[in-house]
């Protein structure tokens, strides 16, 4: 298709005038045929030779001699590198890779037997438990996801065999493609003349529409980047221009590279991190490498007997008291707090909490702290600047608007005192922060389930990552209905069903709260927590924080708060005092 | 102090001989039904399950009665068959008078009115679906009812007293055979048994065996001891069944906004005021 037209077909409401300038800019630079094309998926996992087993035995890839850590897949290479991840590829801007096959229903009955143990095949099932499903005028499609967390789609496309498509979520799915097919010149073209993507030589780009604000970025995930050959650094770095987009850091022969060949990244549209490779390009050789932190060993989450990863114990957010939500602007440079300031911010905290108590009855000064106070700067770590997003113009009006606050000695009945000095919760998303003290957190497994109890104030909730469907409409709850899965040794939660009567900073009834668990070492668990609700923030916003273990604890204080709720009791009472003072005042005055 | 490991061990050889007669009948129920394994070799009893009949109102032998006026028969009390072994519990004359204190009081005097945690054996067989999930060392299980829920910390040896009183008490389990028993103590005394107003102290010590007779079905058998209240220990026995709808969850029973009322009511101010 000649260039000139197929500007056109992609700007169909440009002015003529100015497509004609468009093409006079991007079609004057000619496209080489075959300018570039997908050439390897990178994915960060725990265990390289178990993964290309996996590869070579499920996918038929093969192994390709003097490079231990990379299978070949027919059309691409899939390589592999040692790195924590904090979830799989779902959800973020590389959702799957796909991988066609001659007859998928046999290939999903093969993949059935193995089963989902240790480093088995798991296998997603459509609502009506069905593995395959034909797209009318498309194909036969079935999903499944490695241990490791990649999410795997599997089609029988006569076309084309072996490594398939990839498969982008994007806010804006026709933009993203066009600039795939601008940057690495494939062609704009739809497959089947169904699905609108980018092909090159064959393999395709795809692209799903992301509706749940933004997908998370692929660094730090399952599917860490996707790679692109191309002739040439310089003809590339023209192409990009031209969408404003550049390399980080110049193209380079990396160290401990296998050839001399070079490589640069790009972060292309929607959070996704792109490996830019000359021909020849033989990937790094392999050291135990983190993906983050100081640590030179990674660590491996171990598991249950059941084969599940094992997040089980008694954990604590006492080291994470005194984390701010929010950046605050004194530690706008810096990353983390040293470890003096980060003790002097948990004993603020902790003082700061305490209003009506004896100062000394808290647990950092009762010894039960065994953890040092964490350094982070701040739990918002989306957006990055660890601020949340600008609130809707709605919301600010509510806020405007609202009645003012009943302070405590006013109370009029337990309502008006919120439902946390109600003993009844503290909120999906409060329930999980730090307290002054029962900071406790027990997790306990049995196959399919993981239970979570928070000690404050004693509320739990057992997440199945087995079942399917989730209550109906008119079934919501306080803590709502917890849907959970693997992805890789990361539990996924995404909760819904909230009843909104509870409110986190002004949240609606219509919040959506996902949460992630990643057991990063020994003794710390990864919490993460992301937070959408249009009808407040303009833009989803993640927080994070990590629980320790506390091997001391066997077992969490029973916080029976409504039952010992003599504050209720007390304040209340109070209220009606000064209530009847100020009934006895007026009188005496008339 | 006697070792309660030892205490665990005793205490099913002496349950049976107290029950007269009955010796015979748990065999019946039990028969030779071999469950199905969880990954340590005993028996699984992962899974939701539900008790069904009247003992959440009533322990003993009891007719139909009414209840609050306008609630009409809804409200009212339906007719059962009691679930203690023998028929009566055996209070201490002092305690009957209490309990039957209680029962005049009731419903308001009744913790569960209040949504206050309903103690062991009573969260058992509330009528509502609970889950018991074995872990690798504890069993934890999680009912809906006011969030009750207990851990259950398997295979101790020389296990300590609870250092605290609780709702919930504090339970130590181990496998005999194919019956998880579980020794619970270190009990508050605020809690009922039942609706009916029967009642212990915080010297409550209560001993369940968790038997699979069916793959839906375990045996439930608690043994109440208190000596500061009764004359002798006794025991309660019923089925547990499974909830066998596919996604079966326990659904989370916050109810204290409904308790409110009765518990402040008389420190509220009204709008009218």
């Amino acid at each position: 298709m000649k260039c000139r037209t197929k500007i056109k077909e992609i700007c169909p409401t440009v002015a003529k005038f100015f497509s004609s300038i468009l093409s006079f800019l991007v079609c004057a630079i000619p496209l080489m045929a075959n300018a570039a094309a997908p050439h390897h998926i990178t994915i960060a996992l725990s265990n390289i030779s178990e993964a290309i087993s996996w590869y070579e035995e499920h996918l038929d890839c093969e192994v390709i001699a003097g490079r231990d850590d990379t299978v070949a897949c027919g059309n691409a290479e899939i390589e592999f590198f040692l790195g924590r991840t904090v979830g799989g590829s779902q959800g973020t801007g590389v959702d799957r890779i796909g991988f066609s096959v001659p007859n998928l229903d046999a290939k999903m009955a093969e993949l059935e037997s193995v089963g989902v143990r240790g480093s088995g095949v798991r296998l997603v099932r459509f609502d009506d438990g069905s593995l395959v499903r034909e797209i009318p005028g498309l194909y036969k499609t079935a999903f499944i996801t490695d241990p490791w967390g990649t999410k795997i789609e599997l089609v029988q496309d006569e076309d084309l065999f072996g490594f398939h498509h990839i498969q982008l979520n994007s806010v804006d799915p026709g933009e993203a493609l066009n600039w795939y097919a601008q940057v690495f010149g494939g062609e704009r073209a739809s497959l089947k003349g169904v699905l609108d993507g980018v092909v090159f030589d064959g393999v395709w780009l795809l692209a799903s529409e992301y509706t749940d604000g933004r997908p998370g970025i692929t660094q730090g995930r399952t599917i860490d980047h996707i790679g692109f050959e191309v002739d040439s650094f310089e003809e590339t770095s023209t192409q990009m221009s031209s969408v404003g987009a550049e390399f980080r850091g110049e193209p380079a022969v990396p160290d401990n590279g296998r050839s001399s060949t070079r490589q640069a990244f790009i972060l292309g549209p929607d959070g996704v991190t792109i490996s830019v490779v000359e021909p020849g390009w033989e990937g790094i050789e392999v050291e135990l490498v983190a993906a983050a932190s100081e640590s030179t060993e990674l660590y491996v989450v171990p598991k249950t007997p059941w084969g599940e990863p094992d997040l089980q114990g008694i954990w604590t957010a006492d080291a994470a008291h005194g984390i701010p939500l929010q950046r605050g602007i004194d530690v706008a440079g810096t990353d983390e707090l040293t470890p003096e300031e980060a003790a002097a911010r948990r004993e603020r905290g902790t003082l700061n909490s305490i209003w009506g108590y004896d100062r000394e009855w808290r647990d950092t000064t009762l010894g039960y702290v065994t953890s040092a106070p964490s350094t982070q700067v701040a739990m918002v770590v989306d957006p990055p600047n660890g601020q949340l997003p600008e609130t809707t113009a709605a919301y600010k009006e509510l806020v405007a608007n609202a009645a003012p606050r009943i302070p405590p000695q006013r109370a009029r009945t337990p309502v008006d005192l919120g439902t946390y000095v109600r003993c009844i919760t503290r909120g999906p998303v409060g329930m999980m922060m730090p307290s002054i003290y029962n900071n406790g957190l027990q997790i306990l497994q049995s196959p399919g389930n993981v239970a979570i109890q928070k000690e404050m104030i004693h509320e739990t909730r057992v997440i199945s990552t087995e079942y399917r469907e989730g209550f109906g409409e008119g079934l919501k709850t306080w803590l709502g209905d917890s849907h959970g899965r693997w992805e890789g040794d990361t539990l996924v939660v995404e909760v819904r069903n909230l009843n909104g009567r509870t409110s986190y900073l002004g949240s609606s009834e219509d919040m959506k709260l996902t949460q992630r668990f990643t057991r990063t070492g020994p003794d710390t668990l990864q919490y993460e927590f992301t937070v959408e609700d249009p009808a407040v923030w303009t833009e989803p916003w993640t927080g994070m924080f990590n629980f320790i273990k506390d091997d001391n604890q066997i077992e969490l204080v029973e916080y029976a708060c409504h039952e010992g709720n003599y504050g209720m009791t007390n304040t209340l009472s109070a209220a009606r005092t000064i209530d009847a003072r100020e009934a006895e005042e007026t009188e005496y005055q008339e | 102090m006697v070792n309660l490991f030892q205490l665990i061990k005793t205490l099913p050889t002496l349950g049976l001989s107290l029950i007269i007669g009955t010796g015979s009948l748990v065999a019946q129920e039990i028969g030779d039904y071999e469950p199905r394994e969880a990954w340590d070799g005993n028996p699984d009893i992962n899974g939701i399950w539900q008790a069904i009949g009247t003992a959440h109102w009533d322990l003993e032998d009891h007719e139909a009665s009414a209840g609050l006026p306008e609630m009409g028969a809804i409200g009212s009390v339906p007719p059962g068959p009691g679930v203690v072994v023998g028929g009566e519990i055996p209070y201490q004359d002092w305690a009957l008078e209490k309990k039957q204190e209680n029962w005049a009081g009731r419903p308001t005097a009744d913790p569960e009115t209040k949504c206050y945690l309903p103690g062991v054996p009573r969260a058992t067989y509330l009528p509502y679906p609970f889950q018991i999930l074995q872990g690798t060392d504890k069993i934890m299980v999680v009912y809906g009812f006011a969030e009750a829920n207990r851990t259950i910390h398997m295979n101790v040896e020389n296990p300590e007293s609870p250092p605290l009183d609780t709702w919930m008490g504090r339970s130590y389990g181990n496998w005999d055979g194919n019956t998880l028993v579980v020794e619970a103590q270190g009990f508050l005394g605020e809690a009922w048994f039942d609706r009916a107003g029967n009642f212990a102290s915080n010297a409550l010590r209560v001993t369940e065996r968790y038997t699979p007779i069916s793959p839906d079905a375990l045996l439930y058998e608690a043994t109440i001891e208190d000596p500061t209240v009764f004359t002798r220990p006794w025991q309660i026995r019923m089925p547990l069944y499974r909830r066998l709808e596919p996604n079966a969850r326990v659904v989370e029973y916050k109810c204290v906004e409904f308790s409110e009322e009765i518990l402040y009511g008389h420190l509220m101010k009204k709008e009218d005021e």
